[in-house]
């Protein structure tokens, strides 16, 4: 890098960059409709605040009392598991279907087509009410040649247990809403990256996998994210099928038995909300990892002249935080 | 045509046949025939919509070719012929013959998700099965080549234009193709990054890679070029040794084009 060192002009040009300018140091606008409308929203807050503290329908104490209750915490244990396991279908059955409805294979997009039409067509609770009544339409589940020997068998109900009924109901009806999500994100990588990984001779899965996935999970991880909140609070509706352990039916159960809806619901209603902060927590983790090479990176500046950019190398440095 | 001597005793790398393309009515290439033999610099020229890119993608498959024949040492492109017939090649015989031809895009098309280094090594660990060693030690060498030895583990948005293009063609490279493909390599550049990656193009074709080139740079079709070839409206107008084409276009339509550029 010798060649590259400044000559002397170009020594003082750099004496000239790298004094410190005066800098602007200017009045900022004002905004008095922020600081009125500050004032208001605390006004409210204030008043909340007291009837949260004064309002004794509340009954602080009997949410106090149940928010540990071991039934309450088996529910979130129940809902977290309802949530996760649904979830991780449902995002499996959506990547197949948005890859299926990408192919050549007409068949492929037949099929993923006519499953995002019946599973998002028809309400998720008739859905979990249906797998809760699988067994009745089909004791047997038996695996054979059409008319002819069967190979295996067994009965429906020691199968699709209400567990395994509601995982099903919720994640068959979340894959639809996720293919949707999954297909757009795919949409949304460049076309030139096909292009690309196919003139170097990569075979269509490898580039789906590898190439397109990775970077259409930035658009897809967010409304994924609302998603799986969004089943978070879907799971209250596995009564349907009917599965009796998760947080909403355990925390209505004691209610019942105490008639002492609204202090149980709070209790419900925090929970919920604990979980959703947790959740939304993971998903800035699993954003930033697929960010990866776009977002939050310091582009480098496009270099100028060699002797530009030796006049300038000191400075760039300072500026960073 | 006037090809130097020793390139005319040089074995065909691809040979095309009369070759159409249409995209639905618009008929695009209308019957090229052309020739590029072992380590020839075949630049071809001309304006938007002549069809010169096209031409370009066809000879890697990213287009399909309406009728001809595109021969890439001696084994016919997209195509499989038998008792008469063409057969489509399946999609794994495709991406077999697209490994021996690499090619270079406009917009770069470098994956914006992996490093420079990453970029090179995808190809030859996920297509060639090289070890990650083999294939890391080989990317640094080219990168070395295309004089970005320290930015290995840069992500695309931290280079400039002309970085990611010449990581670009370090990515093509590191399949050993046997035919690189450059459709307009530096004309999504800032001009003061173009003669970076002409320069690394230059060297390319001095270490005898046969390369077909579209591109808008006149000065490096007459400098490296062996061949320059001016298409139109799906056509080839004229073509012959740059020098000859630049200095003395037989063409009217030639002769508009060029001291529109020049």
């Amino acid at each position: 890098m010798s060649s590259l060192a400044p000559t002397d002009t170009s020594d003082r040009r750099n004496i000239a960059a790298h004094r410190k300018p005066e800098l602007i140091d200017a009045v900022p606008v004002r905004h008095p409709g922020r600081w009125a409308g500050a004032v208001l929203i605390l006004l409210f807050a204030a008043l909340l605040g007291q009837s949260l503290v004064t309002n004794t329908n509340f009954r602080w104490d009997i949410v106090g009392t149940y928010f540990m209750d071991v039934l309450v915490i088996q529910g979130i244990g129940w809902t977290l598991l309802l949530t996760v396991l649904s979830m991780a279908i449902a995002i499996l059955l959506a990547i197949l279907l948005a890859f299926m409805r990408q192919s050549d294979n007409p068949l492929f997009r037949g099929v993923s087509w006519t499953w995002v039409w019946f599973f998002r067509g028809t309400p998720v609770y008739t859905q979990l009410v249906f797998w809760g009544l699988i067994s009745v339409l089909y004791p047997k589940i038996a695996l054979g040649i059409p008319f002819g020997p069967e190979l295996f068998s067994f009965s429906t109900q020691d199968v699709i247990t209400a567990f395994m009924a509601a995982i099903l109901g919720l994640g068959l009806n979340e894959s639809a809403y996720l293919a949707e999500i999954f297909r757009a994100g795919l949409k949304s990588v460049d076309s030139g990256q096909m292009e690309a990984a196919e003139a170097l001779g990569m075979r269509k899965s490898k580039i789906m996998w590898r190439i397109i996935l990775p970077q259409a999970m930035r658009v897809i991880v967010p409304p994924t994210g609302n998603e799986t909140i969004g089943m978070l609070k879907t799971t209250s509706l596995v009564l349907a099928v009917p599965f009796t352990l998760d947080l909403t039916f355990a925390t209505n159960g004691i209610a019942n038995r105490s008639y002492l809806p609204i202090p149980l619901l709070i209790v419900a209603a925090l929970w919920y909300l604990v979980i959703t902060s947790i959740l939304m927590v993971g998903q800035y983790y699993v954003e930033r990892h697929f960010g990866k090479g776009v977002d939050n990176i310091v582009p480098a500046p496009v270099k100028p002249t060699p002797a530009a950019a030796a006049a300038k190398a000191p400075k760039i440095k300072d500026e960073l935080p | 045509m006037t090809i130097t001597n020793d390139l005319m005793t040089k074995e065909a790398l691809v040979r095309i046949d009369g070759v159409h393309k249409y995209f639905g009515e618009h008929h695009v290439l209308r019957g090229i025939d052309m020739t590029v033999r072992q380590g020839e610099v075949s630049v071809l020229i001309g304006p938007s919509g002549s069809g010169k890119s096209t031409l370009l993608r066809c000879i890697n498959m990213l287009e399909t070719i309406s009728a001809g024949r595109i021969h890439v040492r001696e084994e016919m492109i997209g195509y499989r012929e038998n008792r008469g017939r063409l057969h489509d090649l399946t999609i794994k015989e495709i991406a077999a013959q697209r490994r021996e031809i690499g090619m270079v895009f406009q917009r770069f098309n470098l994956f914006p998700h992996r490093t420079a280094l990453q970029n090179i090594i995808e190809a030859p660990t996920q297509v060639k099965r090289q070890s990650k060693v083999k294939a890391r030690s080989r990317a640094m060498e080219l990168l070395d080549r295309v004089g970005l030895g320290n930015h290995a583990n840069h992500y695309p948005a931290q280079l400039s234009g002309g970085q990611q293009q010449r990581v670009a063609i370090a990515r093509a490279l590191a399949m050993e193709p046997e035919l690189m493909l450059f459709d307009e390599p530096t004309s999504a550049l800032d001009p003061e990054l173009v003669g970076e990656v002409l320069n690394v193009m230059k060297d390319l074709a001095k270490s005898g890679m046969t390369m077909i080139v579209v591109t808008h740079e006149i000065g490096f079709a007459r400098e490296v070029g062996d061949t320059l070839t001016f298409m139109d409206g799906g056509i080839v107008v004229e073509s012959g040794k740059p020098r000859d084409v630049i200095a003395n276009p037989q063409q009217a339509r030639t002769q508009e084009f060029l001291s529109k550029v020049l």
